[in-house]
């Protein structure tokens, strides 16, 4: 590999691990810039060594950052090397059973072959493990993996690259396409509660504002980043009500929709949010409050949460709870203070996810995964 | 394959009460194999016999033929039969259904591990390979008949949702196959063999699949209920406890055919810790208990299950409780089936006798399996990967696409 390309590789993985990125659409798009950097300085070689080259670059950055983005985007320009692998191989048969139907009129099997092409057929293709391929008869070379004597031609390389620039141009417009589907679902003179500080939130509701709704923001402890949401809704004309986390159950009956941003979104549809978080949902299901998850798609991870409070989460410097001053005299081997950064908020109280790519409701989920990943990439 | 058949169907004390319209092979010393008959007086039959019988019979190669029963009379690679009971050629059909039967319970004794349904494409694949039917409609139609030959031999004492399933699968995919491919019979054929051991291949390696991924679920220091007498579910206990973890079980008792007695034992053997509790203690020990897992004998088009009765009872305490409900089950297990009440699953014969005096006229219902709606079921571990419920009627959907 390019010593440049290590340099580079190195100094993201370092960003990763310094946590220096802000915001999730960064860390996707700069991941998504440096697979695609990857991409394009492979020699001359099959597509099945390009996408071992992107796994290997791939693992790396994943071991480097808590962050569940980066695998997600790893795994989203695997599956863009994939299709874009088929539908190459696929544009190929369909020219040579072009020219064998122009030499043999009645050659009826032609003829379906190319009509075929961009239906059911490919989604087939992509979704390895169902139960149609489990009596495929997979041939060494062929089955799901792409056409593996085949290099690489200049086009699908530039193909591959041109959805790789496509997708960092979608995540930049992640916040405004949420934003736009505000009108649907928010309603005249209703009371939004939500938590803490989000741009995508505060981006969707200040789009809906003609709509005169009302806002009333948890502070959100430790950090207390609700002050700066409640103080930005308000200068931008929305009605806004600030209070403490303790005070969530109590206005519960009085709010009309709960609006929250999401750190991940899970295979099962349940949603790794910001601590305090399950608290809001639990009181909107005990209120029949919807609760309403606003989230990019490149959000969306294959991972099954098996202890999602243990596994998945973050814990910070319990510095940022209780001050280390103020322990001067106490006996402090009996004091323990945890600070996760992560709640994990279980399917069965999420109402609706508004992603980039529409509404949808956790159980529809698993959907969502076979359309962005192929599922022999969920393990890196 | 057809000599293992050959040693299954010779070894299978059923041999005795052979009947007229069984296939018979005989192994050659050539390297053909002929189907054919034999002289009446039982001599293993002569090259020229074989050539005349060959070119008699044109189409289907199965011949009416009853055996000789005692093996002590079979000259070595030679099957002695009787003569030809009726003449004139006989359809496929009736010879395949004996021949299948025997195939398929020799594929179970075989392996005393092996699902039912494995056992069930193994026995139609054989048909495949055996079937001398010159077009398409006459394999279907051969096929069609081993699959209720199979349904009825076992429709008296085992449930048969695993191999409606199983068989259901295997004749879409037959069809699916056939139309597809322009190419001669012959080549389809060997096609559908070859898948078809493929098949029975994954569906033993399902077990292990699903034991992967199951067994992160198992948590060190965990309690984990088990209910009814599940393999796979059993085979994930297996992985986590080789991984290394610390947990214990309880299982039910299973009444009223003592699944949990079975199931005791062989945990004991993992050297585990087990508990059995009464079927009725279920809601009683719930709050102790970190995970239920519970094997299936279908997954239904919408994605619940059916099992051994008392899932249904358990997966709702789950539910109540706050309890994950977990079910491992294969992906050949998926049926198409979509009941919309507990009477609507296909009906099982078995009847259990409860031993019990009881006055007369007293109604007694003893169902062996129920219906688990999907919303009481947190997730499915299938060699498909972990599903959620909503997931599996997709899966089942891309099958019959």
């Amino acid at each position: 590999m390019a010593s440049n390309l290590e340099l580079q590789i190195n100094a993201f993985i370092m960003k990763l691990k310094r946590r220096q990125l802000p915001g999730t659409v960064e860390t996707a798009q700069k991941t998504v810039e440096l697979l695609r950097v990857v991409v394009s300085s492979q020699p001359r070689c099959t597509t099945s060594s390009l996408l071992e080259a992107v796994r290997d670059v791939g693992k790396r950055l994943v071991d480097a950052s808590s962050e569940l983005v980066v695998g997600n985007m790893v795994r989203r320009v695997m599956y863009v090397i994939r299709e874009e692998d088929q539908q190459d191989s696929a544009r190929d048969r369909d020219r040579d059973d072009q020219s064998d139907f122009d030499e043999d009129e009645d050659d009826g099997a032609g003829q379906e072959e190319t009509l075929t092409l961009g239906g059911p057929k490919d989604s087939k293709i992509m979704r390895a493990r169902s139960l149609a391929s489990l009596l495929e008869y997979q041939t060494p070379a062929a089955g799901t993996a792409p056409s593996s004597s085949a290099a690489v031609s200049r086009k699908l390389k530039h193909n591959i690259i041109e959805c790789m620039n496509e997708l960092i141009f979608d995540l930049g417009n992640i916040c405004s396409q949420i934003a736009e589907q505000a009108s649907e679902h928010l309603h005249a003179n209703e009371i939004i509660l939500t938590f803490g500080f989000s741009t995508t939130v505060l981006k969707f509701l200040k789009t809906a504002k003609k709509r005169n709704i009302a806002a009333v923001v948890a502070e959100a402890a430790p950090y207390y980043d609700g002050h700066k949401m409640a103080k930005q809704l308000a200068a931008a004309g929305i009605q806004t009500t600030a209070i403490s986390d303790s005070a969530i159950f109590a206005m519960m009956a009085r709010i009309n929709m709960v609006v929250v941003g999401a750190s991940a979104v899970l295979a099962n549809g349940g949603v790794i949010a910001q601590v305090g978080l399950h608290t809001v949902a639990l009181a909107a299901k005990q209120h029949a409050v919807p609760f309403v998850v606003l989230t990019g798609l490149h959000k969306l991870s294959p991972e099954q949460p098996f202890d999602p409070a243990v596994t998945m989460n973050d814990v910070k410097s319990p510095g940022e709870i209780l001050d280390f001053r103020t322990l001067e005299n106490e006996a402090s081997g009996q004091l323990h203070v945890t600070n996760p950064t992560y709640d994990y908020i279980p399917p069965s109280l999420v109402s609706l996810f508004i992603t980039d790519g529409g509404g949808h409701c956790p159980s529809y989920v698993y959907r969502l995964l076979a359309d962005h990943y192929s599922p022999e990439d969920y393990t890196l | 394959m057809i000599r293992q058949s050959i040693s299954g169907l010779l070894a299978n004390p059923e041999n005795e009460d052979r009947t007229a319209g069984e296939q018979c092979i005989i192994p050659e010393d050539s390297s053909q194999l002929f189907v054919g008959t034999f002289s009446a007086d039982n001599s293993p039959p002569s090259v020229e016999d074989m050539d005349e019988a060959m070119s008699r019979d044109s189409s289907s190669g199965f011949r009416n033929v009853s055996f000789a029963p005692a093996p002590s009379q079979l000259a070595p690679g030679h099957v002695a039969a009787e003569s030809l009971a009726t003449e004139g050629r006989i359809s496929g059909e009736d010879v395949v259904t004996g021949a299948v039967v025997r195939e398929f319970h020799a594929g179970l004794n075989s392996d005393g591990d092996m699902a039912i349904s494995v056992a069930v494409i193994k026995a139609l694949t054989f048909v495949i390979k055996n079937s001398k039917a010159y077009t398409i409609m006459e394999l279907e139609k051969e096929l069609k008949a081993a699959t209720d030959a199979l349904r009825a031999c076992l429709e008296s004492h085992q449930t048969s949702i695993s191999l409606s399933a199983g068989c259901e699968l295997f004749m879409r995919y037959v069809t699916k196959a056939l139309t597809m491919e322009n190419s001669d019979l012959d080549e389809s054929k060997r096609r559908l063999t070859e898948r078809g051991d493929k098949f029975a291949e994954t569906s033993h390696q399902a077990k292990t699949k699903i034991a992967e991924l199951g067994q992160r679920y198992v948590r060190d220091g965990g309690v984990i209920l088990l209910h009814g007498f599940s393999r796979v579910a059993l085979g994930i206990l297996k992985q986590a406890a080789t991984q290394g973890k610390n947990f214990s079980v309880m299982v039910t008792e299973g009444r009223p055919d003592n699944s949990g007695q079975k199931l005791a034992t062989l945990l004991r053997e993992l050297g585990l810790p087990v508990t059995l509790v009464i079927d009725s203690a279920a809601a009683y020990v719930m709050d102790r208990v970190d995970m239920v897992l519970v094997g299936a004998e279908g997954v239904v088009e919408n994605g619940g299950i059916i099992n051994k009765i008392g899932t249904y009872q358990l997966a709702m305490v789950a539910k109540a409780l706050g309890t994950p409900f977990y079910c491992a089950a294969e992906s050949y297990k998926f049926a198409r089936l979509y009941p919309l009440n507990q009477r609507d699953l296909p009906k099982d014969a078995r009847v259990y006798d409860l031993n019990l005096s009881l006055p007369q006229e007293t109604a007694v219902e003893t169902p062996s399996r129920d219906y688990t709606p999907p919303q009481l079921i947190t997730l499915l571990f299938t060699d498909l990967g972990i599903l959620t419920p909503s997931a599996v009627s997709d899966e089942l959907i891309q099958l019959f696409l």
